[in-house]
Formats: structure tokens, C-alpha cells, sequence
């Protein structure tokens, strides 16, 4: 037998949370699936459930500085439209799911979720996301790639939830978030691609590139990264294989019943050429 | 007044179904129901050693095959699916028995207590086991190859497609101490109440059929609610009390039918002037672990060998091969989807390899009235495909968007823009059932009843799924017999009211029984009489000019044929190989549309579900287990994936059918994979041999086709 629990503040979760480590629910998009049980037999939930959905003060998007700061409790829906959103993360969510899913679920819950597949993670690796947790114990801010660590798993502990989720709002000469799924909506992705590049006067300032569901967690390589920066748009020109080789030897998919192994790959270098290519063709 | 029977008119169920008053299986509560639950092999063949069942709590029990009072296989053509497993297990989820009771939590918990010992064999997936082989010839058959220039050859291949109907199956049996009632989401009542006198080994009258509003079929609801009916009648009279048994999305997709994979072999023998003189042709169906329905849809894959063509010399072979995994079975279209997309290919590889433009070579070779058909019979009625053809190709802008594609692919390079194509499938389905089984095993009955009200009801076992039947029968009789459409009434089937008119597939809904209710109104107009009960029978008759021989499968293997024409535009994108579709346009000819708007709607719905089986749908089997069973792992289209589709209608009357009514419900269905396989085809330039042509399957065309 579970217990449910329905906070009407933010505090009285944290504490609930802290006695009891429940189960967290948002949305409850992924969990009340993953949870289904046989028609008119409750969901096969096995701990304590918590809702937080209703925290009013988790339902807050607010710029401080150059930073974007989610609250755990916004809908996807509304992060989408919002204007302080950066155009990354709108563009990632218009094709995510459902409206009707968009409606329910949060990002927070797809960041804790820690899918492979999850659609908006590169755009948080990329933007440099932060997770903000707290718990009766306080706060701590964790880069989301040290705060997830594989299909499913996190470290968030038993009394800790996401408070919010804070990203860079910085704006970038060339950006691009594609989506590789089995069809145009409601789909998992096969593969998801977000890149971005920052060019002045025909050097690379920025590039950075985050890649979906080719490995048990999205692939952001900094070392990569930093070969390019620096360079001129003529180096670029010569070296848009060379780049596509860098990153062939971390890429590694599997085969699944959505897609192979094969096609993961050489569809996310071909996107990531493809970008590069689309740059020297506009700069 | 007469109006065009054509012109639609609201359809009589809209309004339950839009407001979801609707009632469907799982709606409908019998007082003191039991719930059951099926317990599966966990293995794909081999055989049980021995079960232990836990102590069952009161009001709870197992049904297995000891329970079972007639004989325990499922009747429909060959004696040879249980309805429990015995001993010997032939695939991975094949129901060993039931847990039954009154609250769910529980039977859940019993069925963790049960324990099922095998002994493993060796499975068997690939096509080696043939246990139907049919064949025949046209002309020559075969001997026209020693007088071949050259010879063609291609093999291709379709996968599975499931049915993804909106309720999963579902049945409740109704118990009383001399007769057991089945309530069903079902397309043949008659089908089903077969099977379950010969399960129960008791006579017609101890038995009821009562088809539930049904939300979507597409043949998955053809043989298969036979199955879990069964189960649940046994259950019933074991304990007394109704029994219900609905399947979950994940079992329903993991463990009930789905169409036919098949790999078709087309060899073209070809003069020394470019004529194709000869088709060797082979179908090879995977009929999953018993042969069910099998045979039949082999048969209809078999006839369409030339699809919408003619070609005198043909030599064609088929085999349905056992395997391990879920059986396979009946499917909008029937085994012509599969071999529709061969041959429409294999036109255009031929054209391709003898360096001549497809059109001109297809226009060469299309089917005209009075031609002879694959199986020596004659197209006797009017082929107007002509005249559609031009329609389409001019509502689609088709040449014109060949050239463009062509130009701008010479012209510019490919991989800075998206690949363009187009691609036109032609058509035909034969109506009603395939040779004699009209006339020898359905024998259709129809009656309808005039009551002292004055109103006028449809008794046949026709079944509503979703296609409109109960607004076309009744629009049919209020015109037949110039009453309003109020006063005509047509109840959910009931096989203690209605006489066994045939099941509800194989499009002979309109053409067949609607044609026998025309009949029938015509009689009752001259027996009308204002004060009395009326009621009159009508039964089919086979037309006399059709002729058709079991042995040879020679003559007329349908009284009639519907004909389209499916026009799909894509662009395919260079880097992730996703197709987009740019538009679709279609022309049918199906006699007379009864309603505009009914077979509107069956086209978007039919050809859609056509091109996402060529483009979208892909199942696959792994150590005899289906690994899409989740509406999120097997892509159907969303209203995102899908374009406006352009149709038009043309009318060419057919004098056997009422106001002139042919077949519609698969033909819709049936050019959509060959229509997107070829307009892929046209976009890359490289061979599709296969379906559906996912994204991977393109990106490895590009790299080596």
C-alpha cells in the first residue's frame, strides 16, 4: 500500500519529502507509463508518491543576468511560448511529444527521467544547464552532466527534488536542434542533434555539440570542442570530415526496436557535417 | 423527388461516437462479472512438462483445456490452433489458460503463483515449412521463358503490419443455464458463434452472438475475437457467472494477428522487342504458427499477380510457411497489398532495364474491358482506368512534376537540397469473396422486416466498425423505398435475430448484402401492406456468367473489380534520409459511392494506413517475440505526418450492385505502398525492393544500392 501526498506549499514538500522518500510526480508523463498497471487496478507505484505539479512556487521562468531560470514545476507548453526561453529549447520542445503531454509535463521531469532519448537534454548540455536541488539539507547546483549518469540514473538523493533548472541565455551567430524520431510528433527519439557556433570575423569562438540517444547519456565532448575554437572559417572549410571523425569514436549507439546502430551514427555525423557545411555557407 | 444517392448525409452514429455515449466492450458492466486473464508461453515452441497451479480462493479458478465440453481448436478452416494449449507450444504467447475471478489484484497475484515447466525445441523462423501450396497457369504458364530474350528477375519483400484498431480485442460471455451469450468488439458474428458450438460441443440454440459497437477492425476483428470468444464461453460455463476478457494495447499488438509478411519472387520473361511475354512469379507468406485464414489470403495475393495489367503467359506459385511467431491473418486488403506493391514495382525495374519510359510501358499493359484475367476468367464490366488515370495524373500535375524532380536533380547538386519524387500506383481489388466462397461456404441471407409501425428493419449480420455501414444500409432502404431514413432501423447484429448474411469483410458489404437488401426492398415494395407485419428473404445466387474452378483456380475469381489510382509526392531529406510527404492525390472507381462522404472518408483512412505500411510501420520478430508492441514503438501516423488528400470519385456503375455499388473498404488501402516506394524510388534513383522504406533502409540504398 502507497501513500500519496499532495503539499500545498513548497516547504511542507521538502518536508513530506524528506520524511517519507517518495516518489516525485510532475507531469507524471513518463512515470504514470512506465507505472501502468491493468485497467481499473491502480498504477503499480512501489513507494510513497509526491506530488508537486500544484507547487505554485515551482511555476517561475525569470532571467538573472545572462541565466534563464525554469522552475520544476512549468509545463513544457508554457516554457515553449515563454519569451524568456532560449530559441534552442522552444525549438526542441515544438516537436517533443504531444500537445497534450506538453500540457502535463515539465522539463525538470525530463532532465530527473534521464532517458538517453530525452529531448531536451542536448539543448541543456549545450546552454551548460544547471540543476538546482534542495532539500532540507540545503541547496546544490550540479552541471546536468554530472547529474546524470546513465539510463535512469541521477544523483539525486531520496530527500532532494529539483528546485529549478538554470541555462545559459546567451544568443549564438549559428545554432541548430534536429530531431530524429519515427515520425513528425509524439515520437522517441532515435537520435536528437543540437549544436551551436559562435564566429567573429571568420574565427570560431564558440562551437560546442550534444548528441541524443547515441550512448547511455547524451555525448558532449569539450576536448572536441576546443580543437575548433580558435580556427579560421578556411580551416573549417578543409576540416569538415576530420571534424566528422573526431566525433565517430565517443558516438556509439545501439541497435533497438526504434532504429540501428548504423543509422544512429551516420545520420548524427552527417547532421553535424551537415551544420558545419551550412555555416561556411552562410558566414 | 429522386436524389443522387451519392450525396452524403450526416452518419446516423455521429453523435455517440463524437459525445463518447458510444457504448464499446469495456464499457458495458454485466452485474456479478468476472474478469479473466490470460497466462502465456514464455516460450516459442516445444512442449509443457508439467504445471503446478496455486490453491485457488473461492469465487476464483483456472480454465484450461480440461474445461473445454466440445473440441478444443478454434474453428475456422483447419483444426489446427487450440484454444488452450494442451502439451505442445508452437509460439512465444500462446494462452495456456485463463485466471478468473472478481477482483483483478487478486487474479494478478494467482497468476504469479502458477508455475509452467517446458521442454524446449528448436523454433523455426524462415520460410522452409510450406503447409499450403497453390498454383497455377495462364497461356503458356512457364514455356514462354525458352522463347525469352531476357529475363527480369527481382525479389521483394513486405513485413508485418498490425491493426492498431481503436479498442483492443475484446469479448464477455453471458451466462444462463441453457444458453451462453457473447458479446463482442467483432466483425463476424457468424464466425464466432461457429466457433464457439464447436467449442462448447452444443447446438445452435445454446448459443448468441452479439457484435458490440466496434471502433475500428481493419480484419483484426475477422477471425481472431474467435479465439479469446471461446475462452471466454468456457469460463463462463465453468463458473457460472459472466466472464470478461479484454486484451491490454501491449498484448493485443504482441499476440494477435497482423497481415501477412510475404517475400515475392517476380521473374519477367522479355522478347527480343521489349514485350514482357511472361510473369514466373512466387509468393511465400509467413503464416506465423497455425495457418488460420492463411490459405485464403495466399489465394487473393496470388490473383493480383498482374495487378492492374494484362499479361497472357503466367506461370504463379504460392506457399503459406509455418514459423514459430504469433499467427498471422486477416488484414484490409487481404495478401493484394503485398503483392500490389510487387508487381507495381517490378513494372517500373522493368521499364528501368530496358531503358523505356514506365509510364508508357504500364499504359501498354493495362488491364481493358474484356481482357483475360490472371486466372483466364474475363474483365466483363467497363475498365475505365484510362480516363482515371489521365484525372490523376492531371489533378497531381504528374508529368510536368516528373521533369521538374528530373531537371533539378541533373542540375543542381542533390545533396545541398532535398531528393524530390513522385510516384503513381495502379490498382485493382477483386470484390466479395475470392472464387466460389460466396456461393459455396457463405451462402448469404438477408431479410428485412417490416413491422405494424411501418418501419423497416435490416436483419443481416453486417457489422458497423467504423466504415459506415449503419448509415449506408439504412440510406440504401430509405431510397429503395422512398421512406425517410428514421423509419429504417439497423441494430448492432444479433445472431438470434438476424440470418448469417457473411462476414463483414473482403469489401462485400455493399456490393454482396447491400445488393441482396436492394433485392429485398424491391420485393417488400410489392408486398407493402400498411397494417401488416412484412417479411421477406433474399439469398445470394452466384451470376450466372461467372464461373470459377477450385482445382485449377481458373475462371472468374470475382464478380466484380474496383480500380485506383494513388499519386504520392515526397521529398526525402540527404542527411537523416527522413521522407516527407508533399501531397497525394487519388481517383477511385468503385461503381457507385452509396455515400460521397463514407467513401471519402474511407480513402484518406485507407490510403494513409497504405502508405504508412510502405513508409512508416515497421514490426519485426526476435527469437519469435515482437519487439514493436507499443504505440510508441510501432509508428502509426500522426495528423502530423499526413498531407491533404486529393480525391475524386467516378462513377461506372456496376448492374449487380445496388444503384450500381462495387467494393471499397481495402481498395483504398491497397496503392499506398507502392505509391511512396516509388516515390522514393524516383527521389534517390536507387531500387526499393522492400517495405517499408524507413530511413534506414534509404540511407543503406544510398550507400549501396
Amino acid at each position: 500500500m502507497v501513500n500519496t501526498y499532495y503539499p500545498t506549499s513548497y516547504e511542507e514538500a521538502l518536508e513530506l519529502l524528506n520524511t517519507h522518500k517518495p516518489t516525485i510526480i510532475a507531469g507524471g508523463t513518463d512515470l504514470m507509463v512506465r507505472k501502468r498497471a491493468w485497467s481499473d487496478l491502480p498504477t503499480g507505484f512501489d513507494q510513497d508518491v509526491l506530488f508537486v505539479g500544484q507547487l505554485e512556487e515551482l511555476n517561475y521562468i525569470d532571467r538573472q543576468g545572462t541565466n534563464i531560470h525554469i522552475g520544476a514545476g512549468v509545463t513544457l507548453e508554457d516554457i515553449m511560448d515563454h519569451f524568456h526561453t532560449p530559441t534552442l529549447l522552444s525549438d526542441a520542445i515544438k516537436i517533443m511529444a504531444s500537445p497534450a503531454i506538453r500540457h502535463r509535463a515539465t522539463l525538470a521531469g525530463n532532465v530527473v527521467n534521464a532517458s538517453p532519448a530525452g529531448d531536451t537534454l542536448p539543448v541543456l548540455y549545450v546552454l551548460d544547464s544547471v540543476v538546482v536541488l534542495e532539500s532540507l539539507d540545503g541547496i546544490r547546483h550540479v552541471p546536468i552532466d554530472s547529474f546524470i549518469k546513465g539510463p535512469g540514473k541521477t544523483i539525486i538523493n531520496h530527500n532532494e527534488m529539483i528546485k529549478e533548472i538554470i541555462l545559459s541565455g546567451h544568443k549564438f551567430n549559428h545554432s541548430v536542434y534536429r530531431k530524429v524520431g519515427g515520425r513528425k510528433a509524439d515520437a522517441i527519439s532515435k537520435l536528437s542533434v543540437c549544436m551551436i557556433m559562435d564566429i567573429k570575423k571568420g574565427i570560431i569562438q564558440n562551437f560546442r555539440a550534444a548528441f541524443g540517444a547515441v550512448g547511455p547519456t547524451v555525448v558532449r565532448d569539450l576536448a572536441i570542442e576546443s580543437k575548433l575554437i580558435g580556427k579560421s572559417l578556411a580551416w573549417l572549410d578543409e576540416n569538415v570530415e576530420e571534424i566528422g571523425k573526431y566525433y565517430e569514436s565517443i558516438i556509439k549507439p545501439i541497435d533497438d526496436q526504434r532504429s540501428s546502430a548504423t543509422y544512429r551514427k551516420a545520420c548524427t555525423i552527417n547532421l553535424l557535417t551537415d551544420f558545419i557545411k551550412h555555416i561556411k555557407h552562410h558566414a | 423527388m429522386v436524389l443522387d444517392i451519392s450525396k452524403s448525409i450526416n452518419k446516423v452514429d455521429n453523435f455517440e461516437k463524437i459525445t463518447g455515449t458510444a457504448k464499446y466492450i469495456d464499457d458495458i458492466k454485466p452485474e456479478g462479472c468476472l474478469y479473466a486473464r490470460t497466462l502465456r508461453a514464455t516460450i516459442p515452441c516445444g512442449r509443457i512438462v508439467s504445471r503446478h497451479y496455486p490453491d485457488m480462493p473461492e469465487g476464483y479458478a483456472i480454465v484450461d483445456h480440461q474445461d473445454i465440453t466440445g473440441q478444443n481448436f478454434v474453428k475456422i478452416i483447419f483444426e489446427d490452433m487450440p484454444v488452450f494449449v494442451e502439451e505442445t507450444v508452437n509460439y512465444y504467447g500462446e494462452p495456456i489458460l485463463l485466471v478468473v475471478g472478481e477482483d483483478k489484484a487478486t487474479i494478478v497475484s494467482l497468476m504469479n503463483q502458477i508455475s509452467i515447466q517446458y521442454e524446449t525445441y528448436e523454433p523455426v523462423y524462415d520460410y522452409v515449412d510450406s503447409k499450403i501450396h497453390k498454383s497455377y497457369i495462364k497461356g503458356q504458364g512457364e514455356a514462354v521463358f525458352d522463347k525469352a530474350y531476357k529475363v527480369i528477375e527481382h525479389t521483394y519483400e513486405t513485413g508485418y503490419q498490425e491493426h492498431v484498431y481503436i479498442e483492443p480485442q475484446g469479448v464477455i460471455a453471458l451466462y444462463e443455464p441453457d444458453k451462453v451469450s457473447l458479446l463482442g468488439s467483432i466483425q463476424c458474428p457468424y464466425y464466432v458463434k461457429n466457433a464457439l458450438m464447436n467449442v462448447l460441443g452444443c447446438n445452435e440454440e445454446e448459443v448468441r452472438v452479439e457484435q458490440a459497437t466496434t471502433g475500428g477492425a481493419f480484419g483484426g476483428k475477422e477471425e481472431f475475437p474467435s479465439l479469446i470468444a471461446c475462452q471466454a464461453v468456457v469460463a463462463s460455463k465453468k463458473m457460472k457467472r459472466p466472464i470478461k476478457l479484454i486484451y491490454g494495447r501491449e498484448e493485443d499488438m504482441a499476440y494477435t494477428t497482423k497481415r501477412h509478411p510475404a517475400k515475392i519472387k517476380i521473374e519477367a520473361a522479355i522478347s527480343k522487342d521489349h514485350e514482357i511475354i511472361g510473369l514466373r512469379t512466387h509468393v511465400g507468406l509467413d503464416g506465423g504458427a497455425y495457418i488460420g485464414l492463411s490459405g485464403v489470403v495466399l489465394l487473393r495475393a496470388m490473383i493480383a499477380a498482374t495487378g492492374a495489367y494484362t499479361i497472357n503467359h503466367l506461370h504463379i506459385t504460392g506457399d503459406v510457411y509455418i514459423t514459430n511467431t504469433v499467427p498471422t491473418g486477416a488484414f484490409r486488403g487481404f495478401g493484394a497489398p503485398q503483392m500490389i506493391f510487387a508487381v507495381e514495382m517490378m513494372m517500373h525495374h522493368i521499364a528501368k532495364e530496358l531503358n523505356e519510359d514506365p509510364s508508357t510501358l504500364r499504359m501498354k499493359y493495362l488491364a481493358k474491358t474484356g481482357d483475360v484475367t490472371s486466372t483466364s476468367g474475363h474483365f466483363i464490366e467497363p475498365i475505365i482506368m484510362e480516363k482515371m488515370i489521365q484525372r490523376a495524373m492531371e489533378i497531381s500535375d504528374f508529368e510536368h512534376k516528373i521533369k521538374k524532380h528530373k531537371h533539378e536533380r541533373i542540375n543542381k547538386d542533390s545533396h545541398k537540397g532535398v531528393y524530390k519524387g513522385i510516384g503513381m500506383s495502379w490498382f485493382l481489388h477483386g470484390c466479395g469473396f475470392t472464387g466460389s466462397g460466396e456461393q459455396v461456404h457463405i451462402k448469404a441471407v438477408v431479410r428485412l422486416k417490416k413491422d405494424e409501425l411501418n418501419r423497416v428493419h435490416i436483419l443481416v449480420a453486417a457489422t458497423d466498425m467504423g466504415q459506415g455501414v449503419k448509415t449506408t444500409f439504412r440510406k440504401l432502404i430509405a431510397h429503395k423505398l422512398n421512406i425517410p431514413i428514421e423509419q429504417v432501423i439497423f441494430e448492432n447484429p444479433d445472431t438470434d435475430k438476424v440470418p448469417d448474411s457473411g462476414p463483414t469483410v473482403a469489401s462485400r458489404t455493399m456490393m454482396i448484402v447491400g445488393g441482396l437488401l436492394a433485392k429485398a426492398a424491391d420485393q417488400l415494395k410489392h408486398q407493402w401492406n400498411d397494417q401488416k407485419e412484412v417479411m421477406v428473404e433474399e439469398r445470394y445466387k452466384q451470376p450466372e456468367h461467372i464461373k470459377w474452378d477450385d482445382e485449377t483456380l481458373q475462371g472468374d475469381a470475382y464478380p466484380a473489380y474496383s480500380w485506383g489510382i494513388n499519386i504520392v509526392e515526397v521529398e526525402v531529406d540527404p542527411v537523416t534520409f527522413e521522407v516527407t510527404l508533399q501531397g497525394v492525390w487519388s481517383v477511385y472507381d468503385v461503381g457507385k459511392a452509396i455515400d460521397e462522404q463514407v467513401i471519402l472518408g474511407q480513402a484518406d483512412g485507407g490510403l494513409l494506413q497504405g502508405i504508412s505500411y510502405g513508409m512508416l510501420e515497421v514490426m519485426e520478430n526476435k527469437d519469435g517475440r515482437v519487439q514493436q508492441k507499443t504505440v510508441t514503438d510501432y509508428i502509426i501516423p500522426t495528423a502530423k505526418d499526413t498531407v491533404f488528400m486529393e480525391t475524386e470519385l467516378m462513377d461506372n456503375p456496376y448492374a449487380l450492385g445496388p444503384y450500381g455499388a462495387k467494393g471499397a473498404g481495402e481498395l483504398t488501402l491497397i496503392g499506398g505502398a507502392p505509391a511512396v516506394a516509388l516515390a522514393i524510388e524516383n527521389a534517390i534513383g536507387k531500387h526499393v525492393t522492400r517495405i517499408p522504406v524507413v530511413p534506414e533502409y534509404i540511407m543503406e540504398l544510398m550507400k549501396n544500392g
